[in-house]
């Protein structure tokens, strides 16, 4: 067993496991047919199915009850306030489940040539009364008892009153800023805490205007038509959000530090911080100078490296790879999706670039507090 | 169309069904909500609370009522006897009854028609005025009408008030009548209340407890008030708070007033009552100085967690933070109530233990108290070991230097005698205050051995700088007879301060349960005192225990120190005992016989050279570039290097913070600032690799006070880095008392009008009390009922330095000055006597400003008392003392008394620039009550009766007869003739005449047994 919680708390190191969910990730929703492919021969198509989801489930579910028994897991498990994101995982999960089921169903009907389960007459339509508000109101009792019960078995997390020369460790922001809070990590706040989240929001509604289907193509569960739409919003969400909350969540113990689930949260820990920006690495280690002082000419090799990859990349792409989709859709379209597309994508590679060379910054400039 | 039932979307039986169980769940998890909100722990409490007060009451009401069983009886046959009388009567009254009521009606009548008629007359009045304003704008015929009406009116109003009150005055005729009838029942029923007042109260506070005895109707509303929902009104059971404004809880953005809601647990705190009860219903356990409305801290005014601390508003055992007192209690709290300590509370309770840590908040100027005296005990203690030299505490600051001047130290001690002593003091003596810095577990390497012994070798250079060391060759000089000087050590005083105390007992010997304490304790080998530590146990060690003296120091240097303590020191507490030159040399010699054999064999290591240089390097390698170190220390010759490592050590170990050594005296200390050390947050405490200890504040002290270096352990750290605290080997009470003091040095606020010197107008009184402390004058005297320990020492209580109660009030305030800063001899018969402090006016006058603080008397200036030796007072307070005989036992200037020297008391010839004469009547009216144990008696003061007696002039004389037995002027008579007592006040050659010839062989113990059958 605690070669297991080792094993388990080693692969929980960010490192691998945001590596693993990444490498992994396409496998399961496979955005191209070389990906589907694999996904077949493999089996990781049958996490959609019915026995896909009692495994799953039964493997979350037993994670969990081994870190209930597990006397340092158990304290960060057991804490009211991180009630809601064991909910989380269910919940998450089960949506998920649920969406694929039903679009392989309708797929594979489709690819029979019949209608999707959700296709009705347009003429046979339901009352809303009862059929609709009657079951809404049922969920919404269901929903009061629920809400009812964990109130009365759970007492609010209350704390202390707030003192600023005393601040908790670790400080953690609600659970639903914890995504954003990771992010923190890696970038600078404007950037984590203002850009992004923006952009965040703005993506999401840009979806629907970036789909490629026709648009009478709506009202069922697919995934077969919406292979790589699908796929990138999932990466986003699941590994880039929920996955990042789980971590802030569970693993992120006093410091900032991470922790396995079946760590102590040692105080004392101590990880080395020295991280170097590009300019640096740039200057100092590759001309062997040190830092000019004009900031524009220090950091012209982070602009350069900006400029490249949100100006250049783009232009490459749409030459080479991705021709086939610029034609399709259009140059607005096309650019849109590519510079949502690389921001989204530009989580990851920052924290690769942290943990595989220590960069902490491409573009530097503290003293104006402009930092990518 | 769609309307039918198998048209629809969903089953609607099956959705029905759901709907009736989701309902039912909704109902069913509504009312848990409600069983879970009203099933509050404190609810319990006060019902079961609320049977033993019923059952409390009725026994209480049965003690009532069989106590007045018999009266009660009496005054029923009374008030039966009224009755029937009243009954006998009972046509008469009927009659009277028919009678007034129809009066009353007469008198409704009347009295309405006259309101009536009232109420018209000043319409009237009006309109009468009005026009009479108006005359002159418009002449009308009609004001004559107006008024002429507003006259007859007048007349009519006259008539029925008239016989309104002829009505009233027969009714009220009439009702006196009945009631004279009803007088005597009255009366009978008047005199029974009376009598069964205490039960009828019983009685009442029953009924409203016991649903029993209530009527119907109010059973059921006590049944309802605790509703759910309707119990927002007036619940029986219910959440109590005192709401205590001065005390505030700091929120960290605001200071809010304490809310203390733990009496509505604690139901009996403030009841005599419930002293057995359990808890927690049980009753405060110092009522007399707690809670009650008559004590100094009444519940409404301090609250409960002011001084207990804790979380105020929590109603549940857990939520008010109690914290367990040991760790046998912590696990009977977590199998009865599942206790754990609430993590998100930063101030939980005080244990029990450290409760009188609060008293300081308020009593910070003068923390001897009642009750306090853990805390004081703690505090002393912080003085005595000098933790507040090292370490700055704003509110308790050092105010003298604990060890001894370094300066002059080569001429009482030896290099090798130092070097020995700082490496291990309690070698040479084992209950020393000086602690062990070295030879504990961060420095017991051999590495560290011998860094600590190059240290100190460097240390004792440094100090005594070149500068030659005393020898004993001319001690000869000054040995006088050691027998002699035991004697004198002994009765002189010396003891007052100083023991002599070889014995010592192994810690496992004394009565402790070590393997209880919740922290890890450090053990001296050196052993330690038999006694357990209190604050009278302290005033004995005011100065040093004084063994193995032979094997420290000089009989020049002993001889010089008591001569005159300040020449060699001019700062220290030693007072000079005014020691002819004999009294010294019999004394040093009796110090010197004391030696330490073990410790004078033991040898020391030589200055090891090569690890001078790498301890020097170590401390410039820390400050200083490599390089520049290197250099640095190359340019170091070896007496240089010496002094730099001394330097170093000395600044590292804090070596200044108790001695004075030149150089250092401006040197800020070297500790942790302590000044809020008890709030300070844990996670600001450094634990360590220590898990085995609570994760508490005061866990952390009590391990680090009993093993200072602990915190290192399982550490890498630097040398120059290591944890140095010293190890006192304090006693657990001591750790205990010090905690205490730790945990009172906080940031609590209370506001002003809660400080106990808000009431005291001249604050120079503490400065007077800190001195009384500072220089262990309540070693010898009994001040405010604590101390004078010396006493017991020598054996009889009239042989020791005097119980100084009421001395603020007895003495006049310049003479007390003088005495003290030149004592004359007072009481001729003692042999130990008072020292002469060097202090300055200003300390002086805070003295006297305590002593008469103490007895509320502030006046330092009063006129002059004169003597009429005419009057019938004077001459009977004379004939009194001729009766009394004062001139037994009291000298007259020169004149002996006519008793032995066993009984000789103060020279009578000073009451008149010494005593205050308020003082000397109430002195003479009853010596016991104020100074218990004293041997004056108190003079015979003759009775009314005696006086008037046939006989009486022959015997009492004309003066004292006519007073006429007015025992306070008689008094002051005896007082007027006891100032007017002349002589020589100074008669201290005359005595030390006699003593030299008689010697002091009288009293003691022996004797002192048949004292009391002493004829008077």
């Amino acid at each position: 067993m605690d070669t297991l919680k080792h094993f388990i708390d080693t692969i929980s190191a960010p490192t691998i496991s945001f590596t693993l969910a990444t490498i992994l990730f396409p496998f399961i929703f496979p955005p191209g047919d070389w990906f589907e492919k694999i996904h077949r021969k493999f089996g990781f198509w049958r996490i959609w199915t019915k026995p896909g989801l009692y495994v799953t489930l039964g493997a979350i579910t037993l994670f969990f009850i081994m870190g209930y028994y597990d006397k340092n897991f158990n304290i960060t498990l057991t804490k009211p306030d991180n009630f809601p994101i064991i909910l989380l995982v269910y919940s998450v999960f089960i949506y998920t489940w649920m969406s694929m089921y039903k679009a392989y169903e309708n797929d594979e009907r489709m690819s029979r040539g019949e209608k999707p389960t959700e296709y009705n007459d347009p003429d046979d339509k339901v009352l809303v009364w009862p059929d609709l508000v009657y079951v809404e109101f049922i969920a919404l009792i269901i929903f009061m008892v629920f809400l009812i019960v964990w109130s009365v078995l759970v007492g609010a997390p209350l704390e202390e009153p707030a003192n600023p020369a005393s601040t908790p460790n670790p400080s953690k922001a609600p659970w639903y800023f914890l995504g954003l809070q990771e992010m923190l990590v890696y970038f600078d706040p404007w950037l984590a805490g203002v850009v992004f989240p923006g952009l965040i929001i703005v993506g999401l509604m840009a979806i629907p205007y970036m789909s490629t289907t026709p648009d009478n193509f709506s009202g069922f569960y697919s995934f077969k038509e919406r292979r790589l739409g699908i796929f990138l919003f999932q990466y986003g969400f699941m590994v880039l959000w929920i996955f990042l909350i789980f971590i802030g969540t569970f693993f992120r113990g006093p410091n900032w530090n991470f922790f396995g689930p079946f760590e102590y949260w040692d105080p004392h820990k101590l990880v080395p911080l020295t991280n170097v920006n590009l300019s640096e690495y740039f200057w100092v280690k590759w001309l062997g100078t040190g830092l000019p002082s004009n900031i524009l000419l220090r950091e012209s090799f982070g602009f350069l490296t900006v400029i490249l990859y949100l100006v250049v990349v783009p232009i490459l792409l749409a030459k080479y790879l991705l021709s086939g989709f610029l034609n399709r859709v259009g140059a607005v379209k096309f650019s849109f999706f590519i510079f949502f597309g690389l921001c989204m994508l530009s989580l990851p590679l920052k924290m690769y670039l942290r943990w595989m060379f220590n960069l902490k910054y491409i573009i530097a400039i503290p003293e104006y507090f402009f930092n990518i | 169309m769609f309307n039918k039932q198998d048209e629809r979307y969903w089953n609607i039986n099956l959705l029905n069904k759901w709907f009736a169980i989701t309902s039912v769940l909704f109902i069913l998890s509504m009312v848990w909500m409600f069983i879970d909100d009203n099933d509050d722990d404190f609810k319990v409490y006060q019902k079961t609370f609320r049977k033993m007060e019923v059952e409390t009451a009725k026994v209480k009401l049965e003690d009532a009522v069989s106590e007045v069983k018999e009266e009660q009886k009496l005054y029923l046959d009374k008030l039966k006897k009224a009755e029937s009388n009243f009954e006998a009567k009972k046509e008469k009254i009927q009659q009277i009854n028919e009678q007034i009521t129809e009066l009353k009606a007469q008198h409704y009548k009347a009295n309405m028609d006259y309101l009536h008629k009232k109420a018209e007359i000043d319409a009237l009045k009006y309109l009468v005025e009005k026009e009479k304003s108006h005359i002159h704008e418009v002449p009308n015929e009609k004001d004559s009408k107006n008024e002429s009406k507003y006259d007859s009116y007048l007349i009519e109003l006259q008539e029925l008030k008239l016989t309104m009150e002829t009505v009233a005055s027969q009714q009220k005729n009439i009702e006196k009548e009945l009631e004279s009838m009803e007088a005597e029942v009255k009366q009978a029923e008047d005199e029974l209340n009376e009598v069964m007042r205490d039960v009828n109260l019983v009685e009442n506070k029953l009924s409203r407890l016991d649903r029993k005895r209530m009527s119907f109707s109010n059973r059921i509303g006590d049944i309802i008030r605790d509703f759910p929902i309707i119990d927002f009104m007036d619940p029986y059971y219910k959440v109590k708070q005192i709401v205590v404004p001065d005390v505030k809880y700091d929120v960290n953005f605001a200071s809010v007033s304490t809310v203390d809601r733990c009496t509505s647990c604690h139901l009996g705190i403030d009841n005599p009552d419930f002293v057995d009860a359990e808890q927690p219903y049980r009753t405060h356990p110092n009522l007399d100085l707690y809670l009650t409305a008559a004590s100094d801290h009444p519940l409404e005014q301090f609250g409960c967690t002011g001084c207990h601390a804790g979380r105020s508003r929590g109603t549940t055992f857990n939520s008010a933070v109690h914290m367990p007192n040991s760790i046998d209690s912590k696990h009977d709290w977590e199998n009865e109530f599942g206790w754990e300590k609430m993590h998100h509370w930063l101030k939980p309770m005080l244990p029990l233990k450290y409760s009188e840590a609060s008293c300081f908040k308020c009593h910070m100027e003068k923390p001897d108290i009642n009750g306090g005296e853990k805390l004081q005990l703690g505090l002393t203690i912080i003085d005595k070991a000098g933790c507040n030299g090292c370490h700055q505490i704003e509110s308790y600051p050092k105010r003298f230097n604990t060890g001894p001047d370094l300066t002059r130290i080569n001429e009482k001690v030896s290099r090798k005698w130092a070097k020995k002593w700082i490496h291990s003091p309690q070698s040479f003596r084992f209950n020393t205050w000086m602690p062990h810095f070295f030879g504990q577990e961060n420095n017991s390497s051999p590495e560290m051995i011998k860094r600590s012994t190059t240290e100190i070798n460097a240390i004792v250079e440094f100090l005594f700088n070149g500068k030659n060391e005393s020898d004993n060759s001319s001690d000869r000089k000054y040995l006088g007879n050691a027998e002699n000087g035991e004697q004198l050590f002994n009765n002189v005083g010396c003891l007052g301060c100083h023991n002599i105390q070889e014995e010592f007992i192994e810690l496992a010997d004394l009565d402790y349960d070590l393997d209880k304490l919740p922290y890890e304790y450090s053990v001296s080998e050196h052993g330690y005192e038999s006694e357990k530590t209190d604050l009278l146990e302290l005033t004995k060690q005011q100065g040093p225990n004084l063994i193995g003296l032979g094997s420290k120091t000089s009989a020049k240097w002993v001889y010089n120190w008591i001569k005159d303590p300040q020449e060699y020191w001019t700062e220290t507490r030693m007072p000079n005992l005014r020691l002819s030159n004999q009294e010294a040399k019999d004394i040093t010699a009796y110090l010197l016989s004391f030696k330490n054999e073990d410790f004078e064999q033991e040898e020391f290591p030589d200055l090891d050279k090569v690890e001078l240089e790498n301890i020097a390097r170590g401390w410039l390698v820390k400050a200083f570039p490599e390089e520049r170190a290197e250099r640095m220390l190359s340019e170091m010759d070896y007496s240089e290097t010496i002094d730099y490592v001394a330097d170093k050590s000395i600044r590292f170990y804090g070596c200044f913070s108790c001695h004075n050594i030149a150089g250092y005296e401006k040197t800020k200390p070297i500790g942790t600032d302590l000044t809020s050390e008890g709030t300070k947050p844990v996670d600001k405490l450094d634990f360590g690799h220590i898990h085995d200890i609570e994760h508490l504040n005061y866990s952390w002290f009590e391990q680090k006070l009993a093993s200072p270096r602990i915190f290192d352990r399982h550490k890498i750290v630097e040398t120059e880095d290591k944890l140095r605290m010293p190890n006192f080997y304090f006693k657990p009470e001591e750790i205990e008392a010090v905690v205490t003091a730790i945990l009172s040095f906080n940031e609590d606020k209370v506001s002003e009008v809660k400080q106990a010197s808000f009431y005291k107008e001249d604050h120079s009184v503490y400065a007077g009390y800190k001195i009384l402390n500072q220089y262990n004058c309540k070693g010898c005297h009994i001040i405010d009922g604590f101390g004078g320990q010396i006493a017991e020492l020598i054996g009889a209580p009239e042989y020791s330095p005097p119980n100084l109660n009421t001395e603020g009030e007895k003495v006049q305030p310049s003479w007390l000055f003088k005495f003290l800063k030149e004592p004359l001899l007072l009481r001729p018969n003692l042999q130990v006597r008072m020292p002469t402090f060097s202090m300055s006016d200003q300390e002086w006058n805070f003295v006297i400003s305590a002593f008469q603080d103490l007895d509320e008397n502030g006046l330092a200036f009063e006129s002059d008392y004169h003597v009429n030796t005419r009057s019938d007072k004077y001459k009977a307070g004379e004939k009194l003392q001729e009766l009394g005989v004062c001139s037994n036992c009291h000298f007259y200037g020169t004149t002996f008394p006519k008793q032995g020297a066993e009984t000789w008391a103060p020279n009578l010839a000073l009451s008149k620039e010494r005593l205050r004469p308020e003082w000397i009547v109430k002195w003479l009216d009853d010596p016991q009550s104020v100074m218990p144990g004293t041997k004056m008696p108190a003079p015979y003061i003759p009775s009314k009766e005696e006086l008037e007696m046939p006989d009486s002039r022959s015997v009492w004389g004309r003066e004292l007869v006519s007073l006429k037995g007015d025992r306070k002027v008689m008094l002051e008579g005896l007082r007027d003739y006891n100032i007017s007592i002349s002589g020589k006040k100074d008669i201290s050659k005359e005595i030390k005449a006699y003593f030299d010839k008689n010697g002091y062989e009288f009293g003691g113990e022996e004797e002192d047994e048949d004292w009391d059958d002493e004829d008077w």
